[in-house]
């Protein structure tokens, strides 16, 4: 559970229109291809539902979406339903079995449920998500900013910022001095450029948090090598949502 | 990074304004130029098969439009319209898109779902009319592109943070931009075609009927496709808007915050709280009703049926 407004100031409703770091890519503007009819509450929500999924990286059995109360009040009408289960089933947003994924999923056996939940002084179109498979569990918060665009910002209690507009890393470990530049090494030595990085940890020396941006994906062994590194509890790589 | 519109207009002096966005991109997305335009060339196609499927109606999900598309599509072949074919076929490629969205059809985001029918509507249009090079369209495609995403640096592209002129207004304005380079304009043309636009729909407010994107959106997007050309026009012809673009936006953001909460896309407000909208409202929640039940009832009735097989 996130404590009740934990976290959020950086992304008060106000902030949207200060500038963002990171200007939007001209194929985020005239795209992407999707299910209609809102780009916010379906193509957004459905990528929310899939960043979901591939952390989980696992057959899901149940999840469950506490919506903002904005969200709340707008989500059937748009289709916003279909979307996040479509998502946390797997669907890209431009595949036509979004409009039958609530029926796909619970075909499958997976439990899911919607509830009404205030996220804190964020954006209309915010959403937690709780996502679990027989051994894992996985839960993240993010918003649907606009036109598809999203912004995850916490990942199991950590907080980020994670848009999945490049490929990505994130790495689950033990708060240690030295790790990042051990990761970045690794990295580094495969040739390939770090976007952005960001880091966060619930105390010092405890479970931290890394999240990094790569313009091209990493070897499978560079993978592997950071899984091996000392005091890493997880690594998972996560391409470009589409 | 092109910091704002005036940068463009430095940057892209005596060049192709495609070029300039594919290059910019290209450093900061880490994106070859030549996959961005692969991928337009196939959402121009996904945006023409859209036009095609769109152009017979359909019913909604929300039951509130459907038959517009085929309405002026049937006027007009039966020779019982009275404009010019480049703005007949501009309303009715906008009005096609739009219903196949409002069917949860497949659909591109141009810059969102809800705005989807501007940019196809003018730039197909205008395609089949002056008989352009579709490659044309596709680099148009990038000029509107980067006009949005240079907006998108102070503005918020969704009707929940800024009212419509954040989502139509500014699919207006990357049309425009795009139609301005289709006709050969130069980037000053371009530049002040997108905020001739964008400035005179500014104050638009986003008031959905039963908070759907069918009332007033699907036709919104077909008058506004039509206001982008001839802002274009106007541009072409030498016209600047006395404010530059960039203030432009910035009076787009400061408007979209005095909105109040109700005409930002919540249904709460305007168009949608109309003593009509109000019973569509009633009669859309009393669906979706009905529509959770029949769903808890299927679960019941999949539970039951798995336990039976086990
Ligand atoms: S009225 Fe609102 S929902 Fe409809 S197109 Fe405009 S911004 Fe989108």
């Amino acid at each position: 559970m996130i404590p009740p407004g934990a976290g959020h100031s950086r992304y008060t409703f106000a902030d949207m229109a200060i500038r963002h770091d990171r200007k939007i890519s001209i194929l985020d503007v005239m795209g992407p291809v999707m299910v209609g009819p809102s780009s916010s509450h379906t193509a957004g929500t459905a990528r929310l539902g899939r960043v979901a999924h591939e952390i989980l990286d696992d057959d899901p059995l149940s999840v469950h979406f506490y919506l903002h109360p904005p969200l709340a009040a707008t989500y059937r009408g748009h289709g916003s339903d279909f979307a996040l289960v479509g998502g946390s089933i797997g669907l890209n947003v431009d595949d036509p079995r979004i409009p039958e994924a609530i029926r796909i999923a619970e075909q499958a056996g997976v439990e899911i449920e919607f509830s009404e939940e205030d996220q804190g002084d964020v954006h209309p179109n915010t959403v937690r998500i709780e996502i679990e498979s027989a051994s894992r569990e996985v839960e993240i918060v993010g918003s649907s900013i606009g036109g598809g665009v999203i912004e995850v910002f916490k990942i199991n209690g950590f907080q980020t910022r994670f848009k999945g507009d490049s490929p990505t890393l994130l790495l689950f470990y033990r708060d240690r001095p030295g790790m990042i530049s051990d990761v970045s090494g690794i990295i580094a030595q495969e040739g390939i450029n770090i976007a952005s990085l960001y880091c966060s940890r619930k105390q010092r020396g405890k479970d931290a948090f890394m999240q990094v941006d790569v313009d091209s994906p990493p070897s499978s062994a560079a993978i592997g090598r950071i899984c091996a590194l000392p005091d890493m509890a997880e690594a998972r790589f996560l391409d470009r949502i589409p | 990074m092109i910091e704002s519109f005036k940068h463009l207009e430095q940057l892209a002096a005596g060049r192709d304004v495609a070029d300039v966005f594919l290059e910019t991109d290209e450093q900061e997305h880490a994106v070859p130029a030549e996959m961005i335009l692969e991928a337009l060339r196939k959402r121009r196609e996904v945006m023409r098969d859209c036009v095609e499927r769109g152009k017979n109606g359909g019913e909604s999900m929300g039951k509130l439009v459907g038959n517009e598309a085929r309405l002026l599509n049937e006027a007009w072949q039966s020779g019982r319209t009275f404009l010019d074919p480049l703005t007949i076929k501009a309303e009715l490629y906008a009005l096609a898109v739009m219903g196949e969205n409002s069917r949860m059809g497949v659909i591109v985001a141009a810059p969102t779902a809800g705005a989807g029918g501007v940019v196809p509507g003018m730039l197909l249009a205008l395609e089949e009319e002056r008989k352009i090079d579709p490659e044309k369209t596709v680099r148009a495609m990038v000029v509107a592109g980067g006009v949005g995403s240079i907006i998108a640096l102070t503005a918020s592209i969704s009707g929940a943070a800024g009212g419509c002129q954040n989502e139509i207004g500014v699919a207006s304005s990357m049309g425009a931009a795009g139609v301005a380079y289709m006709m050969d304009g130069n980037v000053r043309q371009m530049i002040h075609a997108a905020a001739i636009a964008l400035k005179n729909t500014l104050g638009l407010v986003c008031d959905p009927v039963g908070g759907l994107v069918e009332v007033p959106c699907v036709k919104r997007n077909a008058l506004f496709a039509v206001h982008g050309l001839t802002a274009a026009q106007l541009a072409l012809a030498g016209v600047e808007s006395a404010i530059p673009m960039d203030e432009v936006v910035e009076a787009m953001v400061r408007i979209g915050r005095s909105l109040p909460r109700g005409l930002r896309e919540t249904a709460e407000g305007g168009l949608a709280t109309t003593d009509t909208g109000n019973a569509i409202a009633l009669r859309l929640k009393a669906e979706a009703n009905q529509r959770r039940a029949d769903r808890a009832a299927e679960r019941e009735r999949l539970a039951q049926e798995r336990k039976a097989q086990r």
